[in-house]
């Protein structure tokens, strides 16, 4: 009982001082990240951008051979219904034809393989393009048009006539369902 | 005892860390300073703490549409409504500790030589935070932030000539559309000189730190550094029961109402921190002698070490004390006065400010010199 408390020896072999000097730190840590974590939290985006930044799209009422084109983060994306002829005639394309060459399962959900996902701009002058509706120009591949620089596109969104040289863009999205699509 | 042996990876690429730590470790002031030296320390921090919060309220604050980006912060940011809380509970705390700091200053006559300078810039660090929290508060859009706003710039525009130009200049026109921008970025600035004042007067503590035996001579780390942090806790814990229990204690109830231009708000009341300001400005008439009065408050604190006649090592007198007390009753009383409506606190007002110019122009030189013979 030589010792003082300060210096007592505990069971596992650190100082009592040790101790309280390692809980006061460790609390204070605590402490310190409770009142900054708030801070860190509140640049991230509310709700309602968030919302915006992951777009729910209802595609159940996206009629065959017709796409609906919705505005999402600055750009207008499409998701086009394909019908029967749409697959037969694409699916089994020789892509080393192609201008940018891209095969069917890479241009389309493997589980849901009717609806082809796309950012409508034209990849050479960015113009948004026409095809959505049956009544709308097409082109020879009953795709769509530019109607800027009169680039092709067929309806998996590959470019099939130039100037544009690159397919349209795939942007993020996941199949919630099969009536719902999730983007970003 | 040398730090060299201690010389780690950092400190051999960054010596400046060296001669931090060396600081910090080097045996030089007296041990038994009362817990209230930490006043600066804690002001420090209060401010450090309102800059990070204010960085956040600035990020999603829309001058153009003050109340209604009030609203989404209160409403849709994430912890929007804690990090307001924070800063309205910032607010309060760093003006208690100031004026704690600045009354202990004044009770124990830190402000004699060679504490002028201290003093001065504790003033001068009263005088900011008195501009940017009446900026903070305007800057809600609530409507007493609005008619506050609208009394002060279209009286600083009334005065003519040299300050009226200056007022033109500051709040850009009577109640112009960008007048909410530029009070923002006035607040942003304000706060960071702040900062700059708060580290002049630590530096300029040291002036005033007593010599010490080597003997007895500790360390600020971590003799001091333990004694802030105790100081810290204690503020942290009264901070967290006002921010989770009363987070709007500063702010009147008229200024959760979106500001009308047709509409006067009445019984609009400033914070508790703004009071005795505002009881005291509220005494005169008219726009230049108001202006007069604060520039006068101001001077006769300023002028507090020179009207103090007892002298670097005069006696400390309880005559003095008692009116130092009544000081500070007088300046409670000045805040009570702005806050009430009946026709006494107008009168009680006028005696206060009176009181307030009559203490430090003829009690505390007449007293002081009494007391020090």
């Amino acid at each position: 009982m030589a010792e003082s408390a300060a210096s007592q020896v505990t069971a596992h072999g650190g100082s009592r001082r040790e101790f309280l000097t390692l809980l006061t730190a460790a609390t204070g840590a605590v402490a310190g990240g409770a009142i900054l974590w708030p801070v860190v939290d509140a640049l991230n985006p509310d709700a309602a951008a968030q919302g915006a930044a992951h777009l729910i799209v209802n595609v159940a009422d996206i009629a065959e051979n017709t796409a609906k084109t919705v505005q999402w983060g600055g750009l207008p994306v499409t998701i086009r219904k394909l019908t029967a002829k749409d697959v037969a005639d694409n699916e089994f394309l020789v892509t080393s034809t192609l201008v940018d060459p891209a095969d069917f399962s890479a241009r389309v959900n493997a589980g849901y393989p009717s609806f082809v996902v796309v950012v409508g701009l034209n990849t050479a002058t960015p113009c948004e393009l026409e095809g959505d509706a049956t009544s709308d120009p097409r082109g020879d591949f009953n795709g769509w048009v530019c109607p800027c620089d009169g680039s092709e596109y067929d309806p998996l969104g590959r470019v099939r006539k130039g100037p544009a040289v690159k397919n349209l863009a795939i942007p993020r999205y996941t199949f919630l369902n099969a009536a719902q699509i999730k983007l970003g | 005892m040398t730090t060299q042996s201690k010389t780690s990876w950092a400190t051999t690429r960054l010596p400046y860390l060296g001669s931090l730590c060396a600081t910090f470790c080097q045996k030089n002031r007296a041990p038994g300073a009362p817990y209230f030296e930490a006043f600066p320390f804690l002001i420090a921090v209060a401010a450090a703490f309102l800059t990070l919060s204010g960085i956040v309220l600035a990020v999603y604050y829309n001058p153009w549409h003050a109340f209604d980006s009030v609203q989404f912060i209160d409403r849709d940011v994430n912890n929007g409504w804690l990090i307001r809380a924070y800063h309205a509970t910032g607010t309060t705390m760093i003006f208690a500790v100031t004026y704690l700091y600045l009354f202990r200053a004044v009770l124990t006559r830190a402000y004699r030589a060679p504490g002028e300078f201290v003093w001065l810039l504790s003033v001068k660090l009263l005088a900011i935070l008195l501009l940017t929290g009446w900026l903070g508060y305007v800057l809600t859009g609530g409507a007493a932030g609005y008619w506050s706003l609208f009394n002060a710039s279209n009286a600083a525009l009334s005065l003519g000539s040299l300050p009226g130009a200056v007022g033109l200049w500051f709040f850009g026109g009577p109640a112009g559309g960008g007048t909410l921008a530029r009070l923002e970025v006035f607040h942003a600035l304000l706060a960071a000189s702040l900062l700059l004042v708060v580290w002049l007067i630590h530096a300029s503590r040291k002036a005033v730190a007593l010599p010490v035996a080597p003997a007895r001579a500790v360390a600020f780390y971590p003799y001091y550094l333990a004694q802030y942090f105790a100081a810290l806790a204690v503020f942290a814990f009264i901070f967290v029961i006002l921010a989770f229990y009363a987070p709007h204690i500063s702010s009147t109830h008229m200024n959760q109402l979106p500001a009308t231009d047709l509409t006067v708000a009445i019984g609009a009341a400033v914070p508790w921190y703004l009071a005795p300001a505002a009881g005291l400005l509220g005494v005169f008439p008219t726009a230049t002698l108001s202006i007069l009065a604060a520039i006068a408050a101001a001077a006769v604190l300023y002028a507090l070490p020179w009207l103090d006649r007892s002298g670097a090592n005069g006696a400390k007198g309880k005559v003095y004390g008692f009116f130092i007390w009544l000081l500070a009753l007088d300046v409670i009383g000045l805040g009570w006065a702005a806050h009430s409506h009946c026709a006494l606190a107008s009168t009680l007002a006028g005696v206060f400010t009176t009181w307030y110019f009559f203490h430090f122009l003829v009690i505390t030189p007449v007293v002081t010199a009494m007391e020090a013979e």
